[in-house]
Order: C-alpha cells, then structure tokens, then sequence
C-alpha cells in the first residue's frame, strides 16, 4: 500500500519538498547548459560571420581571382582549424574550396545551412563524418559557403548534456534520500509523541511526555501536552476526591439510619403499619446503597491506582462459573443461556471486577429478553487477545443510543418501564471496568438482539 | 459463660444500636470509641471476638489488627467499613482481619457473621469429612449426599453449598456469605440470583420427607437444622419447598 504513506503529513511535506528542490535545481543546471551550447554555437556563427565578411571585401575589392587565392591560401595549413569552403559559379560548378561538391539545396543563395561532410579516412582509418554548420553568399554570379565542422563542439555539447542530466538525476535522488530521512526522523518523533499521549491517557495519567532539552518545536510541542496533562491530571484527581469523600460521607449516616431503622423493626409490639414503613425504608436504603456503591466502583475502575493488584484470570474459567451462577435463574425465567469458550483466554485483572462485569451483562440480559429467548456466552482467546460476548435476542439497543447507554444514568427504554429497572449504571460499570483493563467495549446489533462483547489484551507471560 | 464481644467504632450512634442488638442476641458487648484504647483493651484478651471500624480516631482498624496479628493474638476480627471497594476488602483481610463487613449493612448479616467467626474459631482444626444432620448426611471425601439411607445427586456448586450449610448447621447463613464462600464473588447480585440455586437444592434435599432441614431464615438467609427452632434474635419464615 504505497499511498497509505502518503497520507502522513510528513510524509507528504517532505515529498513535495523533495519534488520542488529537484526540479529547482534540475531547471537551473538545464538552463546552464542551454547558454552553454549556445553560446558555443553562437560563437561558430560569429566566425563565419566575420570570415564570410572579409571574402566579400576581397570579392569587391579584388573580384574572382583574389577571392580564389584567398581560398586556395585558407584551404592550406593556413586556413583556421575545420574550416569548409567552397566557392561554384552558376552551373554548380566548383571553382575553389575544399568541398567536392555543393551540399544540400543546390538553388539555396543565401543563409545558414547544416550538413555533414565525409573525411575519405587515409590507409586503414575509416571514413568519418562530420557535422558542418555553414552560411551561404550569393555574389553576382557565384556563390560562396563558409561554414566550420562543428563535430568538436557538438560532442563538447553533448558531454555537457549528458553532465547537466546527471547532475539532475544526482540532485533529485540525494533530495529524495534527504527527505526520505528528514520524514523519517519528524515521523519518529512525532509517533514517539503520539505513542506515549496514548499510553499515558490509557495507562496512567502520572506520567508525562519527555523533553530532549533541545529546546525545539518538539520540545515545546511535549511542554505544551504535559502541561495540558497537568491540568487533566489536577481536575480528574479534584473530582475523584471530592467524590470518594462524598459518597464516604454519605455512607456513615445512611449506616446509622439503617442501624436505627433495624433497631425500631426489633422492637416487640411494632404495629403492622409500622413496620411495612419500616420494611420499605430499609429498602430504598438498600438502593440507595447500592447505587452509591457502583459509583464508587466506576470511580475506583478510573483511577490511576486501579490495577494495582493485579492477577492472572482465566476468563475461560470465569465465564464457564457465571454462566452456571446465572443458568439457573434464566431458566426460571424461561431464557436459555449458554456458554461457549475457546482456549484459555488468560488476562492480567481484578477477579472481582471482571465477575462484576460480566454478571452485569448477564443480569442486563436476563432482565431485557423476554421468556423464550436466548443469552449466550461467548468466551475466545487468542494469541493476541481475549474476547468475551455477550450475545442475546432481546429487543436491542437502538444505534443512536448505544454510546449513551455507557454513561452513568441512561437508560435507553421509555420511562414507563424505567420503574422496574436497575440503577442505570450497569452498563458504565460495564465499561469502566474494560477500560481498567485496557481493553475495548463494542455494543451491535444482533438483528434482533444486542451484542456486547470485550475486548482485553492477553496476559504477558511471565518471565522464566 | 457469655460470649464477649468487643466492638470498636467511634459512630456511637449506630454502635448503640449494633450493642443493643448483639446483647439482645445473647452477647455481652462492650463499646470502646477509640484506636488506641481499643488495641488496650482487647490485648487484655478477654473477649471472644472483635469487631473493628476500620477509621478510627488514634489508630485505625488496620493497625490495630496488624499489631493483634503480631503479638500472636489470633481473635476472630470482623472489620467494618464504609470503604467499600474490592481492593479495600483485600487490604482489610491482608492485614489479619477474618472478615470484613461494608457499611451500611443488615443487622442480620452482623449477626449471621459474628456466629460463623465463633463457631470457626470454637472448632478450628477439627473439620469432620463426615456431616450428618438429623437423618441427612453428607460425606466430603466420597462426594456423596445420603438422606434416609437413599442417595441424593447433586450437582458439584449444590454440594458445596450444602457442605456449608452443613458445617454451620443452626446458623444462619446470609446469602452473601454463601455467594462469597461457594463463587467467591464479593458482590451483591441484583436478582434473586441465591434463591433459585437454594431452591433447586431444597427441591433435592428435602422433596418427598416429611420434615424439612433446609429452611428459610426471613429477611437473613438459610439455616440448615433438624428442629425447626429459632435462635435468639431472627425470624424463622415459613419453610417453603
């Protein structure tokens, strides 16, 4: 998947840079060579230019015979290096130079002409052409071509060609190979960022981001997160105190008026009135006790310290136990309930909580599905992970109100039947607990029914 | 003698009540409010059982345990607390307690614990693998249940349950103590979830006899016993079967 890639922003960043610093540098060495070869071809022109110049001051000056002479003269040793002559009369016919026969356009008058021209190799040397970059003058009767064997400074122009595209293709693979680790390097520290907020929101909100002291974006980028967890940190633990104290204020008196209530029922002659008041107080206590015990779990599930007492669970084990807890209360109520496990499904957690969760589930189902339906229990492990599901063919939980249902106190039912259910917290505890044990909750659908199944990493072996 | 119980709380309040309930069970109790003197008075060694707050003025429940622990003492202790949470309970029971009770809680449940602490330390090392009450025997090793010399199949959680309801035969036992001791689940189920596995029970144990040794203790729990008499301070509800 090489596009997946792509969708890093350093990833991205860097291509386009890259992309950008080669064809920067590849267009400037192109245009360098672009002068260069021109430049060299400009200055052939000139010196024909001047050359063809001073014959015709000798044709004005001089007519046909001293042009000749200048011609025979040049074509000797004497003559510039490569130079190409050749003057003809209007039959064609040549009258000096050193070109047998007229090239290319034989009615051309005047003008720049390019041909090649064959050099008759002597003994055992071969025949070599040569480009010849040439102007033609028309004087009265005759025509005179001046050009130069440009084959020196054409393959000077290729070799600078082939140069210049080297350099581009140098330029533009050092720049990927720059990019490649300039990406690669941002990426890792970005990845290092990102990994230890992750783990530090999941694990323990105590730990903080570290700092190289470099004093760069990166370090201000982990002062910045760190100071956001500080304030995190500081509110979660405000809540949490203010709440634990609470609900353990709370407890004290809800415990002396239970006693007090308890003491009033024992007494010998209570009238009947009495003590069916007496009976129901004690169990709106009873509730209110509960639901304040929950709250105190969901609190404790999210704190820091909430693992502390880690053990091995098989929830293999566990889920095998519950199920058997609760088959007989399903039956009773004519729900069957299965339970199905897969390899041992070993988790590092709280026992406790854990039979807390999926009695929850267990309860929530037996309490929802009507007679005849079924629950089942589902409990799998793998090398990666242990998962626990909940399964039943109740009524369901509508999507939209699938993430309410994890908050405290939602229920997702009309409220006419709100009067015979729970406390609300079922489910939340559900999920405080499974994200205690770094583990992911998802309710579905079970067209009909719900879904609820829990997701926990394996247990680490331990160390031998 | 009376059977003597210390019980130290600094919510005088409610341990008015819990005193006056103990004492009309039977019990001679004694109230002291605070840590230190409480750690005093029960190194004096002179009660049966102690019952421990576990935030106390002075020094707390823990301490006082922990320090009883070291001396050797070994008096049944049953802490209370109004810190609820799993790992209070575990930290409570580390430190030497024998149980720990969370408040606010029933009465009945005290009282269905305070009996069982008694009775465990009364018969500690003696755990007979033979029980028998009235013509109903159970046998630990054999796994096996015989009642009027006629077999009884039971399921291996209907055999724990009923061993230990055998073993505290005349006691109640609440429903989370039977939860606690047979799943070793410390919570409080929702639903009915003990009564169906007693009546499942009682549907085995005591259908077609004419005299019922599974009963009902109302508003506490279960009581395993011959003759249907009371003990001191509960109810006996109808047996139903």
């Amino acid at each position: 998947m090489p596009h997946r890639h792509l969708h890093y922003s350093t990833n991205r960043l860097a291509a386009i840079y890259v992309g950008l610093c080669a064809l920067c540098v590849g267009g400037l060495l192109w245009v360098g060579f672009l002068f260069t070869a021109r430049a060299l071809e400009r200055e052939v022109d000139l010196v024909i230019a001047t050359e063809l110049d001073a014959l015709k001051d000798d044709y004005d000056e001089g007519g046909l015979q001293r042009l000749v002479d200048t011609l025979n003269r040049r074509t000797d040793s004497w003559g510039r290096n490569g130079a190409v002559y050749l003057l003809v009369d209007s039959g064609n016919h040549k009258i000096a130079g050193n070109l047998s026969g007229w090239p290319g356009d034989q009615r051309l008058l005047n003008g720049w002409i390019e041909f090649d021209i064959v050099a008759r190799g002597s003994g055992r040397e071969q025949d070599s052409y040569h480009p010849v970059r040439a102007e033609i003058y028309n004087l009265d009767h005759y025509r005179l071509l001046v050009g130069t064997d440009v084959s020196e400074r054409r393959q000077i122009a290729a070799r600078l060609r082939d140069t210049t595209l080297w350099g581009i293709a140098l330029a533009a693979l050092l720049s990927a190979a720059i990019g490649w680790w300039y990406s690669r390097r941002v990426a890792a520290r970005v990845r290092v960022v990102a990994q230890t907020c992750e783990k530090i929101i999941s694990d323990d909100l105590t730990q903080r981001l570290p700092q190289a002291g470099s004093h760069d974006e990166f370090d201000q980028l982990a002062a910045a997160v760190n100071h956001m967890l500080d304030r995190i940190e500081q509110q979660t633990t405000a809540v949490r105190a203010t709440f634990n104290s609470a609900a353990h204020d709370l407890r004290s008196p809800l415990h002396r008026m239970r006693v007090r209530l308890e003491s009033a029922f024992r007494r010998p002659g209570i009238d009947p009135t009495a003590r069916a008041a007496l009976d129901a107080a004690v169990d709106d206590l009873e509730r209110v006790q509960r639901t304040l015990a929950t709250l105190l779990q969901i609190a404790q599930a999210d704190s820091p310290a909430a693992l502390a007492g880690e053990e091995p669970v098989d929830l293999a084990e566990l889920g095998q136990e519950l199920g058997e807890l609760y088959d007989p209360e399903a039956r009773e109520r004519g729900l069957e309930l299965t339970v199905q496990t897969r390899g041992p499904a070993n988790v590092s957690g709280n026992r406790q909580l854990l039979a807390q969760l999926l009695a929850n589930l267990l309860e929530n189902a037996i309490k929802y599905v009507p007679a005849g339906g079924h629950i089942g229990l589902t409990v799998e492990g793998d090398t990666r992970l242990a998962s626990l599901t909940v399964s039943d063919n109740g009524p369901g939980i509508p999507q939209h109100a699938r993430e309410p249902v994890l908050q405290p106190f939602q229920r997702w039912e009309d409220s006419a039947s709100r009067e015979s259910s729970g406390s609300g917290l079922g489910l939340s505890l559900v999920a405080a607990v499974v994200r205690m044990h770094r583990g992911r909750l998802a309710l579905s659908d079970n067209d009909p029914g719900l879904v609820v199944r829990c997701e926990f990493p394996l247990a680490q072996k331990a160390a031998a | 003698m009376q059977t003597q119980i210390l019980l130290v709380e600094d919510d005088v309040e409610a341990a008015r009540h819990i005193l006056q309930g103990l004492r009309e069970s039977g019990y001679s109790a004694e109230l002291c409010s605070d840590g230190r003197e409480g750690l005093l008075r029960a190194t004096a060694g002179r009660y049966d059982l102690l019952i421990v707050d576990r935030m106390l003025p002075h020094l707390d429940g823990l301490s006082i345990v922990a320090i009883l622990r070291q001396k050797g003492d070994r008096t049944p202790v049953l802490m209370l607390s109004a810190l609820g949470t799993v790992s209070d309970r575990v930290d409570g029971l580390r430190a030497g307690g024998d149980d720990y009770l969370i408040k606010p809680f029933a009465f009945v449940e005290l009282l269905a614990r305070v009996e069982a602490l008694l009775r465990r330390h009364a018969v500690e090392g003696a755990a007979p693998s033979a029980l028998r009450v009235g013509d109903l025997e159970l046998n630990v090793l054999a796994r096996r249940v015989m009642r009027a010399g006629r077999e009884i199949a039971l399921t291996a959680k209907e055999f724990q349950l009923l061993e230990f309801l055998m073993r505290r035969a005349g006691q109640v036992v609440t429903r989370t103590m039977l939860l606690e001791a047979v799943w070793n689940l410390h919570f409080d189920p929702q639903t009915n979830l003990i009564d169906v596995h007693m009546s499942r029970l009682r549907a085995a144990v005591d259908r077609g006899f004419d005299c019922p040794l599974l009963h009902t203790v109302r508003g506490a729990g279960y009581m395993v016993r011959e003759r249907e008499v009371a003990p001191a301070g509960v109810d006996l509800g109808a047996a139903t079967g």
